[in-house]
C-alpha cells in the first residue's frame, strides 16, 4: 500500500561545501541517499519535498555539518494479505518467483491451485492448467501476499494464487508486456 | 467376585469420565440416571460402585469377570487418556474442595426430594410459587393431605375427590386463560429451575467424590502377602471361593479383593483385601494357594486407600510406533519400530537395524571353555548400524545362515532378518517406550524403500512417537497455541505463562474468548498460519532453519527456508515464531556465503551450514561437504576487489552480472577471487542460489550504485573536489623531504654552538634530518651534532651565514647580499659572473631540483637556472621581487630562503602556491635571479655557459628575450649589478600578482631602473621565451606569477602548476 509519509533523516556535509547552496546540496544528497531504497519495512519510492532543514551542527571530530531534514515521501509498504500484480522472473519445480516492483516474491507450488501444474517440458518451463492459465517467465500475475520478510535493506515476500481472481492476468490480451 | 469387579468398574469409570473415583452415592441420582440412555454405561458403573461402597453388596459375578477381561484388552489402547485423566482428577479435586459446602446443601435437599415426586407435584403446583420454597410446604401438605384426608375423609364421602378434580379443572382453566407470555414466563421459571438443579446434579457427579472417600466406618483394607507374580491368580481364587460359599453359612465376609501387580508395580507381591475385620480375611484366605495371610498383614491407612486404586499408565504401543532398546547392550539406545503387539500388550514384535560384524572380529582361535563353548569375546567398539547383508554373512558365517533369497527373509545366528532389519519378539520391559524422541536421521533408517526407490516414511507413526514425548515441546509466553485434545479441544489462544506441564493461555477465539485457562501441554500444539516467519527448533534435522510457512496440514508444517529456498516439512511443535529476520546460519566462525580456503589452490563458498558440517561450492563448481576442520582458512571479503568482465568493464562486489553463454545465470557478485566470481542469484534454489563463474564469461548488468553512469552529485562527506589543489591527489608528488636532495649543509663550514664540542669549527660531512656529522678542524675526528647546534660559517670569510641558505655559501652570500645588503652586496658576491657558472654547485643542484630551486642555490650559478625561473618570471618581476622581496617579504617568508626553497620544488605546487603566491612570486623571483640570469644574459658570455649547464638555458631565450627587450640594454648595464634583481622590481610584475609586487615595488623603487629589465623579462617571458615562459605563464593565468618556478622548472614544478591552473580556472 502506498503512503505519503513524513520522514526525517540526518544528512552530513563536508566543510568544503559550506556556502550559499548548502541546502541544495543537502537536498540533493537526500534524494540520492534515500530515493529508491528499502528500509526493511517499506520502500521509499520518491521524495515529494523537503521541509524544515535544520541548522547545521558541526560534528565534533570530523568537522562535518549535520543537518536534520524532514521530508515527505511516497512509500510503499507491502502488507500481508495485500493483492499485488507482479511479473514472473523465474519458474521452477517448487514454484515461481516474481517481482512486484521492487519486491521479489515467491509463490510456492503449495500455494498454486492444484489444477495448475508444473510443466517442465514446455519451453520455457511453465505452470499451466492446460487451459487459459499459463505462467511462465514474463507473465503478469496477480498474487496475494501471505507473508513478508524483512532483511537489512531488502524485503522478500511469499504469495499465493490459490484464490479466486488470482493468477495470470492478461494485459489487453498481451501477456508479455514486460518483454 | 465383587473384588475384581470393583476394580474394573472403577477403571472403566475413569476412562470414560475423567473421573476416577466413583460417583456420589446419591441413590436418587442413580434412579434418575437410570432413565437416561446415554449415560447408562457410566451410571451403571457408578451405581455398581456406589452400591458396593455403601452396602458392601456383591454385584453379579459375570459382569465383573467380563469387564475385567475387557479391561485387560482395552488397556493397551486407552492409556493415554487415562494418564490425562489422572491429572485432571487432581485438579478437580482441588476445585471441589472449595465447592463442597455448597453442594452438600444441595445434595441434601435433593435427597429429600427423591422421596417425593416433586416433578409430578410441581405440575400441580401454584404457578407463581417458587419451587424451592414450596417443596417443603408442599411436601408437608401433601403428606398431610393425603394420609389424613384419605383416612378421615373417605369414609365421609366422595366429595373430597370431587373437590380435587374441580380444583384441577379450575387451575387448568386459569392456565389457559393466562396470556401466552405469562405462561412462557411460568414455564421458563419452572424449567429453568429444573435445569439448574439438574445441572447441579451433573456437576455434583464430579464434585463430591471426596465425600466418597473411605472413612472410619468403612471396611478396612489389608495388604496380604502373596507370591510375586501370582497376584491375579490369588484374586481369582478368592473370587471362586466366594462363589462357592455364596449362600452357605460360611459365606466370606470380605467386601472386595484386588491386586496391583505387574512387573513395574511397587505393589507387587501383595493382594489387597477389604473387610470389616482382620479375622474375616484370615478365614477367607485360609488355605488358598500363593497367599500368605499368616505372615504379617498390613493395614492400609485410610488416607492411602484411594491411592491403591489409582491407575497407572502403561505405555500404549501401536504398530509403527518407535521405541528404544534397553537390551542387549549392543543395541542399547537404538531405535526400533514396533511392527506388532500381542493381545496382552506385554510382548511386541519389533524391528531394528542390526549391528553385525559377521564374524569379522571373531577370534577363531579363542580358547573354548569347559563346555566346549567359545567364550564370548568382549566386543570392542560396537559395529555400526547397517542393514543385514546376506552376502556379508555368507563370507564367514554361511553355516549360521538360513533362509531364502527370494523372500528376503533370513535367519542368521538365531535372529530373523527381514528386508535387512532384524525382527524380534521382545517383552515390553526391555524397551524404553517413553520419551523416545526419534531424530529424523534415525527414523529415515526405517523408511521402507519402495520398489521405485522412493522412501516411504510413515509420518503419522513418527508423529505419534514424537507427540508422546512432550519433553521437547516447549512453549514460551506469546506462542499461539491450540488445544487439539481433551475437553477444550479447538480452543486457540496465546500462551501467558508456563509452569511445568501446565500452560496458562489467554483464549483468543470462540466462546471462551478473553478468558484465561490452564491446560496441560499434552493436548497442545502450536499454531501457525501461512506466511508466518518461523524458526525450527528442537530435535529436527532442520534445526535452526528459518523460513516462511507455506502449508499446514494438521500439525505438519511446510515452510520455505530463507536460506536455501527449499521446502521442508516439520512438526509444529518444532517450530517457533521467528521474530528476528532470518539468521544466516553459522558454524563456528563460518557463516553462510563465506569464502573459505580449502587447500592452497582451492577456494569455496559456503552454501549451507549444517549443525556439524558445511556444504561448500568450490571454484570448480563442485559441491562438497566439509567439516570445519577441513577448512584451512576463511578469506575475508575484500570489499574493494575489482575485476573486469568480458567487455573490459570494471566489476566489483555487489554488481549484478550475467553469464554470457552457458546457462546465462545472473546474480550478484558476492566474492571475487582471482578469475573466479561467486555470485548469488535469488531465483535459484540450487546451492542457496550461489554459482561460480569466471570473470571473463560474465557481463555487467548493473553496477552497484550506478557506477557505470557516475552521478553528478559529489560525495558531500568528503572534500569538495573543486577545492582540491591537486586533483590527482597529493600522492603524485609529495613534497620532498628535506633530505630529498643532497643536504646543502654538507660541505659547509660550521661552528658547533652547543654541547661538548661547543665552539669548535668543522665541516659537515654527512647529515640526517636532525643530525650532522661534523669533521672537526681541531681534531681528526668526526662527531655527531644536532643540526640545530650548528652555526654556518662562510668558508672564506668566516662570517655567519643563514643556515637555511644551505646553498653554497656563495649562493648565499650572493643572496644575502642582495636581498638585504642591497644589490651591491650581492653583486660582489655574485661576482659571480664567475661564479655563476662556477656555481657549479648551484648549477648542479639546479638541475637536480627542478629548476625552481636552482634559482636558489643558483643564486650564483644558480641564477642561471633561476633564470629560467626568471623566465617564468616572465614575471621576472617576481624574481626581481625575489630580491627585494626579500626584504619586505621576508617578513612573510624568509624572503630569501623562502625564495630558494619555494621554488625549490613543487612547493610551488603546493603550499606556497596560493596564498603565498606573492611570497612565491618572491620565490620565483628569487629565481628572480632570473634577474641574475638576466645577468647572465647580460653577460652574454654567460649564456653559453649556461647552456652548458642546461638545455633549458637555451630557452633562456628569455634572456634573449630580455635582451631583445630593450631591457637588455639595461641589463647589461645592470650587469653584474646584482641589483639587476632589483630590477626585478618587476614590481611591475607585481602588477600581475597584485599583492606581491605591490609591496615590493615600494621598497625597490631604487632598483626601478633595473627592474625594467625584469619586466621585460616578465613580459618578454611570454614572447621571447616562446615556449617555456609563455606557456606556463599563459596557462597559469595569474598564477603565473608564482609560477615562475613552474616556468623555470619546466621540468617539475611547471607541470604541477599547469595542473593547478585549470583548476583554478574552474
Amino acid at each position: 500500500m502506498f503512503f505519503l509519509y513524513n520522514l526525517e533523516r540526518q544528512v552530513t556535509l563536508h566543510p568544503s561545501y559550506f556556502g550559499r547552496n548548502m541546502h541544495e546540496l543537502v537536498t540533493g544528497k537526500l534524494l540520492k541517499d534515500v530515493e529508491g531504497t528499502c528500509t526493511g519495512r517499506y520502500y521509499i519510492i520518491t521524495i515529494m519535498d523537503t521541509f524544515n532543514i535544520s541548522e547545521g551542527r558541526i560534528l565534533p571530530g570530523s568537522g562535518l555539518a549535520e543537518f536534520t531534514v524532514g521530508y515527505r515521501a511516497v512509500v510503499w509498504r507491502p502488507f500481508k494479505g495485500e493483492t499485488v500484480d507482479a511479473i514472473v522472473t523465474s519458474v521452477n519445480q517448487v514454484g515461481f518467483f516474481a517481482d512486484a516492483g521492487p519486491l521479489p516474491l515467491f509463490v510456492s507450488a503449495h500455494l498454486i491451485p492444484s489444477d495448475i501444474k508444473f510443466d517442465p517440458n514446455a519451453t520455457p518451463p511453465q505452470f499451466t492448467n492446460n487451459e487459459d492459465m499459463v505462467i511462465e517467465v514474463g507473465t503478469h500475475v496477480r498474487v496475494k501476499l501471505i507473508g513478508t520478510r524483512a532483511e537489512v535493506g531488502s524485503m522478500y515476500a511469499i504469495a499465493s494464487i490459490k484464490e479466486d481472481f488470482l493468477g495470470a492476468i492478461s494485459v489487453n490480451g498481451s501477456r508479455y508486456l514486460s518483454k | 467376585m465383587s473384588t475384581s469387579n470393583l476394580l474394573s468398574a472403577q477403571f472403566d469409570d475413569s476412562e470414560e469420565d475423567d473421573d476416577f473415583n466413583p460417583q456420589p452415592a446419591d441413590l436418587s441420582d442413580a434412579e434418575d440416571a437410570g432413565g437416561n440412555d446415554d449415560e447408562d454405561a457410566d451410571n451403571q458403573i457408578k451405581r455398581d460402585a456406589a452400591r458396593q461402597k455403601s452396602k458392601g453388596q456383591v454385584s453379579d459375578d459375570e459382569d465383573g469377570v467380563n469387564r475385567d477381561d475387557e479391561d485387560e484388552e482395552g488397556e493397551g489402547e486407552d492409556t493415554a487418556p487415562r494418564d490425562e485423566d489422572e491429572e485432571e482428577d487432581e485438579e478437580e479435586e482441588d476445585e471441589e474442595d472449595e465447592e463442597i459446602t455448597g453442594h452438600r446443601r444441595k445434595r441434601r435437599r435433593e435427597r429429600r426430594n427423591q422421596f417425593l415426586d416433586v416433578e409430578a407435584e410441581v405440575d400441580e403446583d401454584e404457578d407463581e410459587v417458587d419451587d424451592d420454597e414450596d417443596e417443603n410446604e408442599l411436601g408437608a401438605n401433601f403428606i398431610a393431605d393425603t394420609h389424613p384426608d384419605d383416612l378421615a375423609d373417605l369414609p365421609a364421602g366422595g366429595e373430597t375427590d370431587d373437590r380435587r378434580h374441580r380444583e384441577l379443572d379450575r387451575r387448568r382453566e386459569m392456565e389457559a386463560s393466562l396470556d401466552a407470555e405469562k405462561q412462557a414466563e411460568i414455564l421458563r421459571q419452572r424449567y429453568a429451575n429444573r435445569n439448574r438443579s439438574s445441572r447441579g446434579i451433573g456437576d455434583s457427579v464430579v464434585v463430591p467424590k471426596r465425600l466418597l472417600l473411605p472413612g472410619v466406618d468403612d471396611p478396612s483394607i489389608w495388604a496380604v502377602r502373596c507370591k510375586e507374580g501370582k497376584e491375579r491368580e490369588a484374586v481369582f481364587s478368592i473370587m471362586k471361593r466366594i462363589e462357592e460359599r455364596l449362600g452357605t453359612k460360611d459365606e466370606l465376609a470380605i467386601t472386595s479383593a484386588f491386586e496391583r501387580g505387574g512387573t513395574q508395580s511397587t505393589m507387587k507381591g501383595f493382594i489387597y483385601v477389604e473387610a470389616q475385620r482382620q479375622a474375616d480375611i484370615m478365614t477367607a484366605l485360609d488355605g488358598l494357594m500363593n497367599v500368605y495371610p499368616r505372615t504379617k498383614m498390613m493395614l492400609v491407612e485410610i488416607k492411602e486407600m484411594p491411592d491403591l486404586l489409582r491407575v497407572t499408565k502403561t505405555p500404549s504401543l501401536e504398530p509403527g510406533a518407535y521405541v528404544r532398546l534397553k537390551r542387549p547392550p549392543k543395541y542399547a539406545g537404538d531405535l526400533a519400530q514396533v511392527i506388532d503387539v500381542t493381545d496382552t500388550g506385554l510382548e511386541l514384535r519389533i524391528r531394528y537395524v542390526p549391528r553385525l560384524d559377521y564374524g569379522l572380529h571373531e577370534d577363531t582361535n579363542a580358547p573354548t571353555d569347559a563346555f566346549g563353548k567359545r567364550k564370548r569375546p568382549m566386543a570392542g567398539p560396537r559395529p555400526p548400524q547397517r542393514l543385514f547383508s546376506e552376502v556379508e554373512a555368507k563370507k564367514r558365517h554361511a553355516k549360521y545362515l538360513q533362509g531364502r533369497p527370494d523372500t528376503k527373509t533370513w535367519n542368521y545366528m538365531g535372529d530373523e532378518y527381514v528386508n535387512g532389519y532384524c525382527e524380534k519378539e521382545v517383552k515390553v520391559q526391555t524397551l524404553i517406550t517413553t520419551d523416545v524422541n526419534p531424530t529424523l536421521e534415525e527414523v529415515t533408517r526405517f523408511a521402507s524403500g519402495a520398489e521405485d526407490g522412493t522412501e516411504n516414511l510413515d509420518l503419522n507413526a513418527l508423529a505419534a512417537s514424537l507427540k508422546a514425548s512432550t519433553a521437547n515441546a516447549s512453549y514460551l509466553p506469546g506462542d499461539i497455541i491450540e488445544v487439539y485434545e481433551g475437553e477444550q479441544k479447538g480452543v486457540v489462544g496465546k500462551t501467558v505463562s508456563v509452569q511445568g506441564d501446565i500452560v496458562t493461555m489467554a483464549v483468543s477465539e470462540g466462546a471462551l474468548k478473553d478468558q484465561t485457562i490452564e491446560v496441560p501441554t499434552k493436548g497442545l500444539r502450536k499454531r501457525f498460519r501461512e506466511g508466518d516467519h518461523v524458526k525450527v527448533i528442537g530435535g529436527s534435522r532442520f534445526r535452526d532453519e528459518v523460513g516462511m510457512v507455506v502449508k499446514i496440514v494438521e500439525d505438519r508444517v511446510t515452510l520455505l527456508s530463507d536460506q536455501g529456498n527449499t521446502e521442508i516439512t516439520v512438526f509444529s511443535k518444532d517450530l517457533r515464531e521467528a521474530s528476528d529476520s532470518g539468521g544466516a546460519g553459522s558454524l563456528g566462525k563460518y557463516d553462510l556465503f563465506d569464502l573459505v580456503q580449502l587447500d592452497p589452490s582451492t577456494v569455496a563458498c559456503i552454501v549451507k551450514v549444517d549443525r556439524e558440517s558445511l556444504v561448500v561450492l568450490d571454484q570448480n563448481a563442485q559441491v562438497r561437504t566439509v567439516m570445519p576442520s577441513q577448512i584451512s582458512n576463511k578469506l575475508e571479503k575484500r570489499k574493494f576487489a575489482v575485476a573486469t568482465d568480458r567487455n573490459g568493464s570494471e566489476i566489483r562486489l555487489d554488481d549484478v552480472v550475467k553469464e554470457h553463454g552457458g546457462e546465462a545465470r545472473s546474480g550478484k557478485i558476492i566474492h571475487i577471487h582471482r578469475a573466479f566470481l561467486f555470485c548469488r542469484s535469488t531465483t535459484s534454489t540450487e546451492n542457496a542460489g550461489v554459482f561460480v563463474t569466471r570473470t571473463a564469461s560474465v557481463a555487467t548488468v548493473s553496477a552497484k550504485g550506478g557506477r557505470i553512469a557516475p552521478t553528478n552529485v559529489p560525495d558531500l562527506n568528503t572534500m569538495n573536489p573543486a577545492m582540491k589543489r591537486n586533483p590527482q591527489g597529493a600522492g603524485s608528488m609529495p613534497p620532498p623531504k628535506t633530505t630529498f636532495t643532497r643536504d646543502r649543509s654538507i660541505g659547509q663550514t660550521v661552528t658547533i654552538r652547543k654541547g661538548p664540542y661547543k665552539g669548535l669549527l668543522g665541516i659537515v660531512k654527512e647529515t640526517t634530518d636532525d643530525n650532522a656529522r661534523v669533521e672537526l678542524h681541531t681534531k681528526n675526528k668526526t662527531v655527531n651534532v644536532p643540526k640545530d647546534a650548528l652555526g654556518f660559517k662562510d668558508k672564506v670569510s668566516g662570517q655567519s651565514i643563514d643556515p637555511n641558505s644551505r646553498g653554497g655559501a656563495g649562493g648565499r652570500g650572493g643572496f644575502t647580499s642582495r636581498g638585504r645588503g642591497g644589490l651591491g652586496g650581492a653583486t660582489p658576491a655574485a661576482w659571480d659572473g664567475g661564479r655563476t657558472p662556477m656555481a657549479a654547485t648551484g648549477v648542479e643542484r639546479t638541475p637536480a631540483w627542478g629548476t625552481s630551486r636552482t634559482p636558489a642555490g643558483g643564486a650564483n650559478g644558480g641564477r642561471t637556472p633561476a633564470w629560467k625561473s626568471g623566465g617564468d618570471g616572465g614575471r621576472t618581476p617576481g624574481w626581481a621581487d625575489g630580491s627585494r622581496t626579500v626584504n619586505p617579504y621576508d617578513g612573510s617568508r624568509t624572503a630569501y630562503g623562502a625564495g630558494n626553497r619555494t621554488p625549490a620544488w613543487s612547493s610551488g605546487a603546493k603550499t606556497p602556491a596560493y596564498g603565498l603566491s606573492d611570497g612565491f612570486a618572491a620565490g620565483s623571483k628569487t629565481p628572480g635571479y632570473g634577474g641574475g640570469d638576466s645577468w647572465g644574459s647580460k653577460t652574454p658570455a654567460y649564456q653559453p655557459q649556461q647552456h652548458q649547464s642546461e638545455s633549458s638555458w637555451q630557452n633562456q631565450p628569455a634572456s634573449n628575450g630580455w635582451s631583445s627587450n630593450a631591457y637588455d640594454a639595461p641589463t647589461p648595464g645592470a650587469n653584474a649589478s646584482a641589483p639587476t634583481p632589483a630590477a626585478m622590481n618587476a614590481p611591475t610584475p607585481g602588477a600581475y600578482s597584485a599583492p606581491t609586487p605591490a609591496p615590493y615595488n615600494a621598497p625597490t623603487p631604487a632598483a626601478a631602473p633595473t627592474p625594467a629589465p625584469g619586466w621585460g623579462g616578465g613580459w618578454g617571458a611570454p614572447t621571447p621565451q616562446a615556449m617555456d615562459a609563455p606557456t606556463p605563464g599563459a596557462q597559469q593565468g595569474y598564477y603565473a606569477a608564482p609560477t615562475p618556478g613552474a616556468y623555470g622548472v619546466p621540468e617539475t614544478p611547471a607541470a604541477n602548476w599547469q595542473d593547478d591552473g585549470p583548476r583554478y580556472v574552474d
